[in-house]
This record gives structure tokens, sequence and C-alpha cells, in this order.
């Protein structure tokens, strides 16, 4: 029973990052001119995926740990304030950046492509590797920020 | 759901073996990339051939001395650590990665100012030479993090310069 709520909140969690990725091929559709665009885009997309592989390689211990009672006890508070921690700091910063540089988020779909598949990438790692509740936690914060930001605050 | 994950049990035991996996998905997204840099500086440079027989032999002038090397050379490494790498280690390669990304960088810029397809087919053949090298024969973390470098740099290229 236990499992299958995580698998909810994995395959939501998910879901709601596949949305924000299918969001931002199509806002960027008229910016994908040339082949170049499409190269950059794929290249970003992939980016995550190489260092995943190495870090996977070199952190090799830890398989599939046990997600017990106990340590979900232990762990729900700290990986809710780090949710909400990495939420409100991820989106201030991304205002911040926007604020300073001028310039929207959506113009610069590179760095949006890049942080979503990043983000989701090392999610899947985590959610099927290591389990992780508190870096669960700091991952769900900055794709829920990134969604946010990208669907409600940008004009 | 369920099932899906417990596909990942019967994958092989070991430590030694899983790293063996990761080396080999590694090794192949590294040739799938140069593939792609390959592709993508031919069709966006416009590169002509300039003398088609070239084309034909510019394969032959890594793969021959790579055979070559293949075939007279004992295993360089011991091969993959069953156990955990130390803190040391993991920053010393850490480290490594991050200069042969920066390396590759570079080494990418250069083949982005080839002007002729042949050249540029040797160059992309000797980098995959070098990798196949790494992975027939530096089984270790050291070729796994050299490898790691050089797809991490081909990306950087093509999303920050490109």
């Amino acid at each position: 029973m236990k499992l299958k709520q995580v698998n909810i909140a994995f395959l939501v969690t998910t879901g709601v990052s596949v949305l924000v990725f299918i969001y931002l091929v199509f806002l960027g559709y008229d910016e994908i001119k040339t082949f170049k665009d499409v190269i950059k885009i794929v290249a970003s997309i992939l980016f995550p995926i190489p260092l995943l592989f190495f870090v996977r390689f070199i952190l090799i211990e830890h398989f599939m740990p046990t997600n017990t009672d106990a340590y979900k006890q232990k762990n729900k508070k700290p990986a809710t304030l780090l949710l909400i921690g990495a939420f409100v700091i991820s989106l201030l910063s991304m205002q911040l950046i926007e604020f300073l540089t001028q310039q929207q988020l959506e113009n610069n779909l590179i760095f949006a492509h890049l942080i979503n598949s990043t983000t989701i990438s090392s999610y899947v790692l985590n959610f099927i590797l290591y389990n992780n509740l508190k870096v669960n936690g700091i991952l769900s914060g900055v794709l829920l920020s990134l969604a946010v930001h990208v669907f409600f605050l940008s004009v | 759901m369920n099932q899906v994950f417990n596909t990942q049990n019967s994958k092989p035991k070991t430590n030694t073996n899983k790293r063996e996996l990761l080396f080999t998905f590694q090794s192949i997204i590294v040739t799938a990339l140069l593939a792609f840099t390959a592709i993508a500086f031919f069709y966006y440079n416009d590169l002509a051939i300039l003398k088609g027989i070239k084309v034909i032999f510019a394969p032959f002038l890594s793969v021959v001395p790579l055979l070559f090397i293949l075939s007279i050379l004992r295993d360089l490494r011991n091969g993959f650590k069953e156990g955990n790498y130390t803190k040391q280690e993991i920053i010393k390669f850490g480290i490594i990665t991050i200069g042969i990304t920066v390396v590759f960088t570079g080494i990418t810029y250069l083949l982005s100012q080839i002007g002729a397809l042949e050249i540029l087919l040797a160059a992309i053949i000797a980098i995959l030479s070098a990798v196949f090298f790494l992975r027939a024969k530096i089984k270790d973390i050291l070729g796994m993090s050299i490898i790691t470098g050089i797809a991490e740099g081909i990306i950087i290229y093509m999303i920050f310069l490109f």
C-alpha cells in the first residue's frame, strides 16, 4: 500500500514535468527555425544523461533502499521543509535572473529545457535507485517552481 | 508499475557487472553523440567532398592502428572495483572529468572549423577509435571519466557555442 502511494506521487511528478516539457516544445515551436535550434534542444535534453551514468558509476552502493515507515517518519519533516525551501529559492532566483538580465525565460528556451531535463533525470534516478526523501524534496521543489514559473508567472 | 521496477532486479547482481553495464551504455551514448556531431557539422557547415577517394580511406587512418594496438596489448587496468570509491578518488576523477570536458569543448570547436568532409570523418573516427580503445582496455573509473568528459564536452559545445 505504501509503495503504491509513492508510485502515484512519482507518476504525478513525472507527468507534470513531461507536461512542462511538451509545453516548452510548443512554446518554442516558432523559435525553431533552423537545424541549429534542433541540435541545441537535443543537446540540452541529452546533457544530464552522461553525468547521471557517471554518478551512478561512482555511487554504486545503496541500491534500492528499503522504504520503511520508520524512514519515512523520520524524513517527512525535513523533506517537506526542503521542498518548500527549494521551491521558494528557485522561484525567486529565476525571477531575479529575469529581472537582472531583462530577458524572459521563454526567449532562452535552451535553459528551460536544461533545467527541466536535468531535474527529471535526477528525479527518476533518485527515485529508482536511492529513494532519498530529502533529495526527492529538493528536486520536486525545483520542478514545481519551474512549472509555476512557466505557467503562471511569465507574462 | 511494479513490474517495471522488478525488471531492475533481473540485471547482473554484482557491482562489477553493473559498472560494466554502465560503462557500455556510456560508450554507446558517446558513439551516438559523435555520429550526431558529424551529421550536424556536415549539414550545418555545408561540407563538400574534395576528394572522393579520401572518404574511403579516412577510417583506415585510425582503425588500423587501433586493431593493432588491441591485438598486442594486454588489459591495462584491473577492471572494475566491487566496493565503493573513497572520497579522495571521487574528487580526483571528478576533476579529471571536468578537465576532459573542457578539452573536448575545445576539440569540438576545432572540429567545427574543419572545411572538408573527409577530414571531419577521419577526425571523428579517430575519436571513436580512442573511445573503443578505452572501452576495450581501460575498463576502469579512469576510462569512465574520460568517456564522460568526451560526451559532456560535445554537449556543452553544442548548447553554448554552436
